[in-house]
């Protein structure tokens, strides 16, 4: 009994383990997306010729700015981007570690709970 | 089986999930295609807008008013755009400039596409990959079955070879039962060999108990040469026994098939004992048992049989005798099992089997009584090499069993051997011929070597010749089957006048 309890712990475990493993997973895809397209904005100002106007949405409004402002701010947030990726990465990683650790530890208690049965089959 | 079976069974399944997950990744590559196409789309009649934009300094739209209303209008400034950057960025340009930038967008959407497509191939490919791995694997190119049949027949047939003790009245009656045992074992064989395909039906628990009980027979046997034989021989049979144990150990492990075939593996244990040669004996039991293995899968099965050697009986005859015919049976099954296996130990001795009269028991042994009286195996072997001919299979019978025996014993795989040698003196076997074996083959121990000759008389046998086997030709020999026997006639012996005579 102790070990079918302890066998329901563990499947619980890596259950709450796997949900932050899929939301860090979409936050990173999102982040993912957006590094695309700053990447594609950043190309595209550096066709642009000072001549025109650049507006950032902020809200409801367009605020005029400055094409090299916004080149600077646009890779600025390309690095940022990339950081969240990279730290997202390595949150993922762990919870594969931790994941996998659990199957392991519910794998041996598996056994376990198999062994006990087994012993008492042959007893009976 | 079983567990072939089941992975079998689970191989499918498998396969039908990587291909589920295949079509899968298809689908969503084929939807982002679709997508990605229309967004392709889009930009170029955004492109051609922009080109026909400028060409009017207004034009009379009806502009829309919430989303219900549309309010005519103009519309000016043509040149004068807007441009959404990406990432809440907008920039102001031209008509010309934001074509531009469509077509650096555009571009990065053709990427896409490309991408799509190329994991759409991939996986495309993946799963034409799946399905022939799964084709593989219901083939089971790769597979061999090995089965082993043993034949309850010979346990019964064994049961007859218990006979008296005595050295002397023994080896009569064991060439009397061998040769009963050998009809039985022909029959078999040829009921085998119509009915392979069906008599692989067999359970698989009743092979077992077959394999059981020939295993004890080969015990009883073994017990019963140990007791006949000389000290030499003894030894000679109990390591033989040792063999035979083992052999019988290893068809068992084999799956039993229903082939006859198999059903000499009961005589196996029947190992022929040669001074020394017993182990290659096993050598050319189990060569026959590849023989028969190779035949006959129709999945590629091999099945293994161990051979039933030409039983020699042992006749103390003094100097050297022990000599253990092998049961014809098993030399019949051999050569009707394929012949893959080159080596033929066709041990033509089953005609030697056939011992109705002292005379025979010395007919037997020709080699003890040659003039050299030295232990077949010498004698075997000074004569191969001696006499290049060919002479008949005959020669084949003990004396080439014996030095086959060494021969395999060294070279091959144990199957190999004793299916050879099994298919040689199956072939031989056939009754009539019997009686002109014994002649020829007793002659042949007179002195005349086995040489390649008996190969293509035996063609059942088989290809091998056994390349591990240098200088003897002899072994070649196991044609027993169907050379005719052409001894040298120096080497013809009183006694094989006597037969003659009386033949």
């Amino acid at each position: 009994y102790l070990i079918k309890l302890s066998e329901k712990i563990q499947p619980q475990c890596k259950k709450l383990s796997s949900k932050k493993v899929v939301k860090s997973m979409s936050a990173r895809q999102k982040l993912e997306a957006q590094l695309t397209e700053n990447n594609i904005v950043k190309e595209e100002l550096h066709l642009l010729d000072s001549q025109n106007t650049v507006y950032k949405l902020i809200g409801p409004v367009l605020v005029k700015q400055d094409l090299d402002e916004a080149k600077a701010t646009v890779g600025k947030r390309l690095e940022y981007i990339n950081g969240e990726i990279q730290r997202y990465e390595t949150l993922l990683k762990d919870m594969e570690r931790k994941s996998e650790q659990h199957r392991e530890v519910l794998a041996s208690l598996q056994q376990e709970y198999q062994r006990a049965q087994g012993i008492p089959v042959a007893k009976a | 089986m079983a567990g072939n079976m089941n992975a079998n069974y689970d191989l499918p399944q498998g396969v039908e999930r990587l291909k589920e997950e295949h079509r899968k990744v298809v689908k969503d590559c084929k939807g982002q295609i679709t997508h990605w196409k229309k967004v392709e789309k889009d930009y170029e009649s955004l492109q051609e807008r922009l080109v026909t934009l400028p060409d009017k300094l207004s034009y009379d739209i009806m502009v829309p008013f919430g989303p219900l209303a549309f309010m005519p209008g103009k519309l000016v400034h043509t040149n004068e755009l807007t441009v959404l950057l990406g990432d809440n960025w907008f920039a102001k340009c031209s008509a010309k400039q934001a074509e531009t930038l469509v077509e650096h967008r555009k571009k990065h959407v053709k990427n896409k596409l490309d991408d799509l497509h190329k994991v759409m191939k991939n996986f495309q490919s993946r799963a034409g990959f799946t399905e022939d791995l799964e084709k593989m694997t219901n083939d089971n190119g790769d597979f061999v079955d090995i089965k082993e049949k043993v034949e309850e027949e010979e346990a019964g047939t064994k049961g007859k070879h218990r006979v008296a003790h005595k050295p002397k009245s023994k080896p009569k009656e064991e060439y009397v039962v061998q040769l009963e045992e050998e009809r039985e074992e022909e029959e078999e064989e040829a009921e085998g060999e119509d009915g392979e395909s069906s008599k692989r039906v067999l359970s698989e628990e009743e092979l077992w108990a077959r394999l059981d009980e020939l295993e004890r027979m080969e015990d009883e046997q073994d017990e019963r040469d140990r007791m006949d034989s000389t000290d030499t021989n003894g030894e000679d049979t109990s390591s033989s026994s040792s063999e035979e144990e083992k052999e019988a150990e290893a068809g068992r492990e084999a799956q039993v098939n229903g082939q006859s075939q198999c059903e000499n593996q009961a005589s196996v244990s029947h190992i022929v004992q040669v001074n020394g040669i017993a182990k290659p004996q096993h050598d050319e039991e189990a060569k026959e048992d590849d023989d028969e293995e190779e035949e006959g899968s129709s999945l590629p099965t091999i099945y293994f049989c161990h051979t039933v050697e030409p039983k020699k009986v042992r006749i103390n005859t003094g100097k050297n005798t022990t000599l253990k015919f092998s049961d014809r049976k098993e030399q019949k099954q051999q050569g009707k099992r394929k012949k893959k296996n080159g080596k033929t130990n066709s041990h033509s001795i089953q005609e030697h089997h056939k011992i109705t009269s002292p005379s025979d028991i010395y007919r037997v042994f020709v080699d003890v009584l040659n003039g050299e009286l030295v232990p077949r195996k010498s004698i075997l072997k000074s004569r191969s090499r001696e006499n290049s001919v060919c002479s008949d299979t005959s020669e084949s019978s003990t004396a080439d069993f014996e030095e086959r025996r060494t021969f395999f014993g060294r070279a091959q795989s144990h199957d190999d051997a004793t299916h050879s040698d099994a298919s040689d003196g199956i072939t031989e076997e056939d009754s009539p011929s019997i009686s002109l074996y014994p002649n020829g083959r007793f002659e042949a121990f007179s002195g005349t070597v086995v040489e390649k000759d008996p190969l293509p008389s035996s063609i059942p046998h088989l290809t091998i010749a056994p390349p591990a086997l240098p200088t003897i030709p002899e072994r070649k020999q196991e044609e027993v089957s169907s050379e005719v026997p052409q001894e040298p006639i120096k080497r013809v012996s009183k006694f094989k006048a006597a037969r003659l005579q009386q033949k």
